[in-house]
């Protein structure tokens, strides 16, 4: 046979000619010949061991997913998560706070020792250090237990089983029930879970899980929930069920928090993203058991140490900020009193005080630093008095600044609803490339938190409660 | 003080106005432009129609479809003179074999934009032509062959129109009007005609959808009682006229099945005989993608509290679907009668 010369061109009108004489269905015989194929060849060569495993699995599953007990079972679990994360993380915490302090203490004291300017050691040790110690002895408990658990839940592979449970209320929101997934990821971290709804393909389904995953909170925001569930709502309970009632109020948070999620992506779905509901397709993995080192690295490694480093790194100069603020006078009195004096009268109406907003404006690069710059501004840059327990803190915020429940309660819904970090913004403008679609992700939620705040506040002091 | 005041304000003013590509002026233009191309492009698709039904558009037919003053019409008539691309004679404006493929681009677009609404957006029927009517003159040459790639190369539109190809030819519809058709034989329903709209709603009401089986089971001088997926409808002559139907060819391969996979019980067996023709593009990709190809064994495994979505378990796997796609999976019982088995 003589060879023949074929140009590229003419290769591909011979294919557009061939292609006219398809009908649709040649797509269809391909897969089921490929399936074919392929079950041909998986009967000759894989014997299969009965069918124990997948009846044990859909044993599990018939529980999991189960009509009466699915829900019921899910929330137990993420309870009883919640619960193990604060019955661990306090006792751990006060020990590392207790040793920072002790250190600061020293060091400062060896600074003043070798003559040091009063503002180096300030600067260095009572802001610095000072705000390191606050984010380290606050975060790495909660995180090193949260993380770890949670990752056995994914392991398992259960998570897909919850977005199988709610997706029918998703799908009611105009979404996509993989949003679960995404959701769950948030919990670690916001800006992950942003970048996990690459796992949704309708665009407009993907950008709904995008704007809503900031009210999922994420494990920066955690530290400030827990610290409130156990100061605010344990110590109403008798300590036989004070863990118990805490992870209860973080649970309802979240709970709230998945409220607000259908909501805003019902409203969403129905105004600026309105459209029709994509196919839905979610494989269910089969149980597997999980794999304790991995756990232990992913979770230890890869997600504390990350998340706990990106903390840091903000966390340091914020501290040193902070110092500043506290220490530098114009005109008389400090800029961070000036700072609050100035936010005081917008925190009043929203049921906060300009303390918790300036820290708010301050911990826009990370939510982790929250509480430590709330509670560095109450106590001053100049008081030396440290607190570890958080009885302490309590005394600080009750018998000090005048914190009722309603302060608490806003607080938490304010921690729940607000901007996302300045991470996660940067993040979903990576995923959408939209100046638009990120302001509207960042300033959503800043004025439904205002909004949401407000409208308790005003209810509180107009009702006679 | 105040004069420098003014002087800036003035000065903003006239950057807003005047800016290159963001100022009010730059905007009205691209305004202009747009709307010109089009109108001029919308002209095109009205002659030819009008061609299609051997017919010559007029002045006054232009007016009526477009909307326009005659005035306005005249010039979008003269613009596209000036291109080339129409002629005028005394019985009418017709198109130039530029203009007929320039018109043919437009169509091209239309259509694959439809058929891309429908098969990824998941837009219902209804909608489909707004929304494309909109999108076609935006769309350039080089997305329309993106968007024709994307979506597999269709050859027909969610109604069933033909889609022009790139080169400007378009395969005609072999097809008759339901009018036409022997009462009492099955036929494939080819096309059906979007416009005008109220019209099309009636159809869409019938349960009508192009690639579904429909028989005529009674015809009157002005009605038809038509018999589609189950169920009887009474529609009129009129609204007839607007359903193109075919012969059904053994390759259409049309699954038989009434059963679909969401109506199995908890726990229930049951054999895909096919994809519902419903299902198009993405959708039906990603359902045979999951091994959900004829033949193949699907077991309904999970419910949950809400009902839906229910789980299958398919080829060893477990897939949660959607009701909705879960209405695509056409079933035949299972396991199936011994006797067919055994029939070549």
């Amino acid at each position: 046979m003589t060879p023949v010369s074929v140009t590229p061109q003419a290769v591909l009108d011979r294919s557009d000619e061939l292609r006219r004489g398809l009908d649709g269905s040649f797509r269809d015989s391909m897969v089921t010949s490929l399936y074919q194929r392929a079950g041909e060849l998986a009967g000759r060569s894989v014997r299969e061991q009965g069918a124990g495993k997948w009846d044990f699995d859909q044993r599990i599953d018939r529980i999991l997913t189960s009509r009466w007990l699915g829900l019921p079972v899910m929330l137990l679990l993420l309870g009883a998560v919640f619960w193990v994360t604060i019955l661990g993380a306090n006792v751990p915490s006060q020990m590392l706070a207790n040793a920072f302090f002790a250190v600061e203490a020293a060091a400062a004291a060896w600074f003043e020792s070798m003559g040091a300017p009063w503002w180096l050691t300030g600067l260095v040790w009572h802001g610095t250090f000072r705000g390191l110690a606050w984010v380290v002895s606050v975060m790495l408990p909660p995180m090193a237990i949260f993380f770890p658990v949670f990752t056995i839940l994914e392991d398992l592979g259960y998570l897909p089983r919850v977005a199988f449970n709610l997706d029918w209320l998703f799908r009611k929101a105009g979404a996509h029930g993989k949003q679960a997934l995404t959701m769950a990821m948030g919990f670690g971290c916001n800006a992950a879970g942003v970048t996990s709804t690459r796992i949704i393909d309708s665009p407009r389904e993907r950008l709904l899980a995008i704007l809503t995953n900031n009210f999922v909170p994420c494990n920066g925001r955690f530290p400030t929930l827990i610290m409130l569930a156990v100061i605010f709502v344990a110590a109403a309970f008798p300590p036989a069920v004070a863990a118990f009632a805490a992870a209860a109020a973080v649970m309802a948070v979240v709970l709230l928090g998945v409220c607000f999620t259908l909501g805003v992506s019902w409203a969403l779905s129905r105004s600026v993203l309105s459209g029709e509901a994509s196919a839905f397709t979610l494989e269910m993995p089969p149980y597997r058991r999980p794999s304790i080192l991995r756990i232990l690295y992913t979770s230890l490694i890869d997600r504390t140490i990350f998340v706990l480093g990106r903390a840091m790194l903000t966390a340091a100069p914020a501290g040193a900020l902070i110092w500043i603020l506290a220490n530098v006078q114009a005109g008389g009195t400090t800029l961070a009193e000036r700072s609050i004096a100035l936010l005081e009268p917008l925190g009043t109406a929203i049921g906060l005080d300009g303390v918790i907003l300036l820290a708010y404006v301050i911990a826009i690069p990370a939510n982790e630093i929250v509480v430590p710059t709330m509670l560095m501004c109450y106590l001053g840059g100049a008081m030396m008095m440290d607190i570890t327990t958080y009885e302490q803190i309590r005394e600080v915020l009750v018998g000090q600044h005048g914190w009722t429940l309603l302060t608490a309660v806003n607080l938490m819904l304010f921690s729940l609803l607000h901007n996302p970090c300045a991470t996660t913004i940067l993040t979903i403008w990576k995923e959408t490339r939209s100046a638009r679609w990120t302001a509207l992700g960042a300033l959503m939620p800043l004025g439904l938190a205002f909004l949401v705040c407000f409208a308790t506040a005003q209810a509180v002091r107009l009702l006679p409660l | 003080m105040s004069a420098l005041g003014i002087l800036v304000a003035g000065a903003l003013l006239v950057a807003s106005l005047a800016v290159p590509k963001f100022g009010l002026l730059a905007k009205w233009k691209r305004h202009r432009a747009y709307r010109a191309k089009s109108r001029s492009e919308d002209a095109l698709k009205h002659i030819l129609a009008w061609q299609h039904r051997s017919k010559l558009a007029s002045l006054e037919s232009l007016a009526g479809t477009m909307g326009l003053r005659p005035a306005a019409v005249l010039r979008v008539v003269a613009s596209l003179q000036t291109a080339g691309w129409v002629e005028s004679s005394a019985g009418g404006i017709a198109l130039t074999a530029s203009g007929e493929r320039r018109a043919l681009q437009v169509v091209r677009a239309h259509r694959l934009w439809e058929r891309h609404l429908s098969d990824d957006a998941n837009m219902p029927m209804a909608k489909l032509h707004q929304a494309a009517e909109r999108a076609e003159h935006s769309l350039s040459r080089e997305q329309v062959a993106e968007l024709d790639a994307h979506l597999g190369h269709p050859q027909h539109d969610p109604h069933g129109d033909p889609i022009p190809r790139p080169d400007g030819t378009i395969s005609a519809l072999h097809a008759v009007s339901l009018n036409e058709w022997p009462v009492g034989r099955p036929a494939l329903i080819a096309h059906l005609e979007d416009e005008p709209e109220a019209v099309f709603r009636q159809i869409l009401l019938a349960n009508l959808r192009p690639m579904r089986v429909v028989k005529v089971a009674e015809s009157g001088p002005n009605h038809l009682v038509i018999e589609v997926d189950g169920g009887q409808h009474r529609i009129e002559r009129s609204t007839a006229a607007n359903i193109h139907v075919r012969e059904i060819r053994p390759q259409d391969a049309l699954p038989s099945a009434r059963t679909r996979l969401s109506d199995l019980a908890q726990g229930a067996c049951g054999e895909v005989a096919g994809l519902s023709p419903d299902c198009q593009g993405l959708s039906r990709r990603r359902l045979l993608d999951l091994g959900l190809t004829p033949g193949t064994r699907v077991e309904v495994a999970l419910d949950n509290t809400f009902g839906d979505p229910r789980a299958f378990r398919v080829r060893g796997t477990t897939v949660a679907l959607r009701r909705q796609q879960a209405d695509q999976v056409l079933m035949r019982p299972f396991p199936p009668f011994s006797g067919k088995e055994a029939a070549p």
